[in-house]
């Protein structure tokens, strides 16, 4: 990364060669290190062959392509997390680079202390959190719970007090790898927004997305990547035509990437969650009040057995609405979990009352360490389901309400029920032309005989 | 996420990042502890007990007219502040998998902070333990910038020793239980539970170039000098005072090689950490 950097260009890259090797299961061991003479056999992976790119100041550029395209291999290189094997990479500015949310949360930290922890993380004086600590704290609307330990935290919580420290960097150059599509859809939408405040203000801006949404919205300029190649690069409207044909044109199978774990699915691995499903399985939506069974399967490596339980959390949230409709665990409810041989797989099952109204509901899965907080899995959106209830009701909870009247003048008549327009009501009321002016009685009966008893 | 300045951001700007993280450590370490600090006193002080037991009255070590429990104790805290940051070091690289592939910082914080909180540990369990020095061994003022010189010599070769093991450790990865094994042997190897000068003085005159090839044993023997004195064998034990020529010579030299080789060579290695964890 040394190096006389062009002033013109913000990111310059040139030439850039990536190769990973890529070992069986396990590292050797010293053992086999020193009683074998050949080393651990490798099958060398070249995630990115040969690739240059310049990116001016205030530009803002997206990266596409299948998945094991090299664009998230490139993101890290120009973030210099990963060190160039052959050629450079440049980069004049402050730098920040949005690829984990929460790096380095601590679970018994409070929000407040991993805040100043997360942001030392990134690169931020203790001074410069305490400038933009409130206006953190309100981005990610955490509120209260600030002074409480993450580990208590929703997961929806975590990523957005993650994605708020991230994005009160005031970096120069941004690096996003995919965080855009963490938090429902209200948060998204802030984010993106916080992301287009960013580009207008000059800023760069490097963004891998597989949302072409995001992509239109804040790119002009996209590069489309192709088995560690750079394919196109142009404006995005040509680039996504590109890539689109580049996808229905058969390209060869994508091969794995070697951090196949998206911002979507985070954690150790130490334990994963390998199967969810809800039964009964439908077509469509489940009726409202009904019985669910959320089943939900997992595996552990060998290194966790010996480092105590697990809990696996579900988190139940109404993307639309902005809201978490409930949450458990089962060390809340006093079950603890024994990590599965290798090899074994345990399954839990949540059956759940769909106590909901219509709408869609998303599932977020959670596999913890129960007494160290450690993070497993956490698979954000695992599945969804939809949810129809009789029209009458409005809101999440099925609180289904039954009436009762004391009025000793009875009801209104059926015909009258609805509301004026201007408060609501249909615009096209079969009785406004005869409804008298205001103050005035209405020609019609107060009290209709069929119903008042 | 990452935050990268070019050029990259080198450790003496990253003292916020590696304060925060010494921080972390601490608050981590005692939260929902009732006896908090406490509990790094709780070994060596079990350990003065023991071992004054069984060494100064079974096995009888001579030092005449001294005292074993401050004898043990100066030479062990200075050996537990070492083996615990090593120890800890060494999977510092591997244990934040996570944090390296997705963030760029100085990969050096990470065994520093885990060294840097040993000697907090390290200066407060002196402060703690500093009214049986003194009930023993007298006051002794002008020992006091010999421990803080001392202080600053060790921890400088304790932090060169932890990101040679945290460096070593990404490649192969038995050296975490292997170093456990390592420092158990390391232990015996250095005149803590016996004054050097009962191996001078033993019929195994071999053992004496190991023992004094051994690092440890003169930083062991800087604190003994500034904490309980001389250890001899018959009489009473000349108090504390300040560490002769050789010992501050030798115990710089090493400091000095350990940080700057530490240093080198762990830089090497963390380019490629990320692919590696």
């Amino acid at each position: 990364m040394a190096g006389e950097a062009d002033p013109r260009w913000a990111v310059q890259v040139d030439g850039l060669w990536e190769r990973f090797r890529i070992a069986g299961d396990r590292p050797p061991t010293l053992k086999e290190r020193l009683f074998t003479f050949r080393r651990a056999e490798y099958r060398q992976f070249e995630a990115l062959k040969g690739v240059s790119l310049r990116i001016r100041h205030g530009e803002s550029v997206a990266l596409i392509g299948h998945n094991g395209s090299g664009k998230s291999t490139l993101l890290k290189c120009i973030a210099g997390i990963l060190p160039a094997d052959e050629g450079s990479v440049r980069v004049d500015g402050r730098l920040a680079t949005l690829l984990e949310l929460g790096a380095g949360f601590h679970p018994d930290l409070t929000g407040r202390e991993n805040v100043y922890l997360n942001g030392a993380i990134l690169g931020l004086t203790r001074r410069e959190v305490d400038g933009s600590f409130a206006a953190i704290v309100d981005f990610a609307g955490v509120g209260e719970f600030i002074d409480t330990p993450v580990r208590n935290y929703s997961s929806g919580m975590y990523v957005r007090l993650g994605f708020a420290i991230a994005v009160h960097v005031d970096p120069d150059v941004l690096l996003v790898d995919e965080v855009l599509s963490v938090g429902d859809a209200a948060f998204q939408e802030r984010s993106l927004a916080r992301m287009r405040g960013f580009v207008e203000r000059g800023k760069t801006v490097v963004l891998v997305s597989h949302d072409l949404g995001a992509v239109r919205a804040l790119c002009r300029r996209t590069v489309v990547l192709d088995h560690g190649r750079l394919v196109f690069d142009g404006p995005t409207d040509d680039a996504i035509e590109a890539y689109e044909e580049l996808v229905a044109g058969g390209a060869p199978p994508p091969e794995p990437e070697p951090d196949p774990v998206g911002p979507a699915r985070t954690g150790d691995g130490g334990a994963r969650i390998v199967d969810a499903r809800l039964l009964p399985a439908v077509d469509g939506a489940r009726p409202s009040g009904t019985t669910a069974q959320l089943v939900v399967s997992f595996t552990a490596e060998e290194a966790v057995r010996e480092a105590g339980s697990l809990s696996l959390g579900i988190a139940v949230r109404r993307p639309d609405m902005a809201l978490y409709v409930y949450e458990t665990r089962t060390a809340w409810r006093g079950i603890y979990l024994a990590p599965p041989r290798p090899g074994a797989t345990a399954a839990v099952t949540f059956t759940l009352d769909l106590a909901v109204l219509t709408g869609e509901y998303l599932v977020d899965l959670l596999l913890v360490n129960a007494s160290t907080g450690v993070i497993h899995d956490r698979w954000q959106e695992a599945l969804g389901f939809t949810v129809t209830s009789p029209e009458h009701d409005f809101g999440v909870a099925a609180l289904d309400a039954r009436i009762g009247v004391a009025n000793p003048d009875g009801f209104w008549p059926a015909e009258l029920h609805a509301p004026p327009p201007e408060r609501g009501g249909p615009r096209e009321h079969p009785l406004r032309e005869d409804r008298p002016s205001p103050g005035h009685e209405p020609d019609v009966p107060r009290v209709d005989p069929a119903l008042a008893r | 996420m990452a935050v990268r300045t070019t050029p990259p951001r080198t450790l003496l700007s990253s003292g916020e990042l590696l304060r925060n993280l010494v921080a972390k450590e601490l608050k981590v370490r005692y939260k929902g502890s009732a006896l908090g600090f406490l509990w790094s006193l709780v070994t060596p002080l079990l350990l003065t007990g023991v071992f004054t037991v069984v060494f100064a009255t079974f096995l009888r070590i001579p030092l005449g007219e001294g005292n074993f429990a401050t004898f043990f104790l100066s030479g062990y805290l200075v050996w537990q502040f070492f083996s615990n940051s090593v120890n800890s070091a060494v999977g510092a690289i591997v244990g934040n998998g996570a944090l390296i592939k997705k963030v760029w910082f100085p990969r050096e914080v990470l065994p520093l902070s885990l060294v840097l909180s040993q000697g907090v540990h390290f200066g407060l369990a002196l402060l703690a333990t500093s009214p049986l020095f003194i009930w023993q061994r007298g006051v002794h003022l002008e020992a006091i910038p010999a421990i803080l010189l001392g202080f600053l010599l060790l921890t400088a070769f304790t932090a060169g020793v932890a990101m040679v093991f945290a460096g070593l450790n990404v490649g192969f990865r038995d050296l975490q239980e292997l170093t456990q094994v390592i420092f158990l042997a390391w232990f015996y190897l250095t005149p803590v539970i016996y004054p050097l000068y009962t191996v001078r003085e033993s019929g195994a005159q071999w053992a004496v170039p190991f023992v004094l090839a051994n690092p440890v044993t003169w930083f062991v023997e800087l604190f003994h000098a500034a904490l309980y004195g001389t250890p001899v064998a018959v009489g009473p034990n000349p108090p504390p005072h300040w560490p002769d020529a050789t010992t501050w010579l030798v115990c710089s030299a090493w400091a000095v090689a350990a940080l700057a080789v530490g240093t080198v060579l762990f830089r090497r290695w963390a380019r490629t950490f990320a692919k590696e964890v």
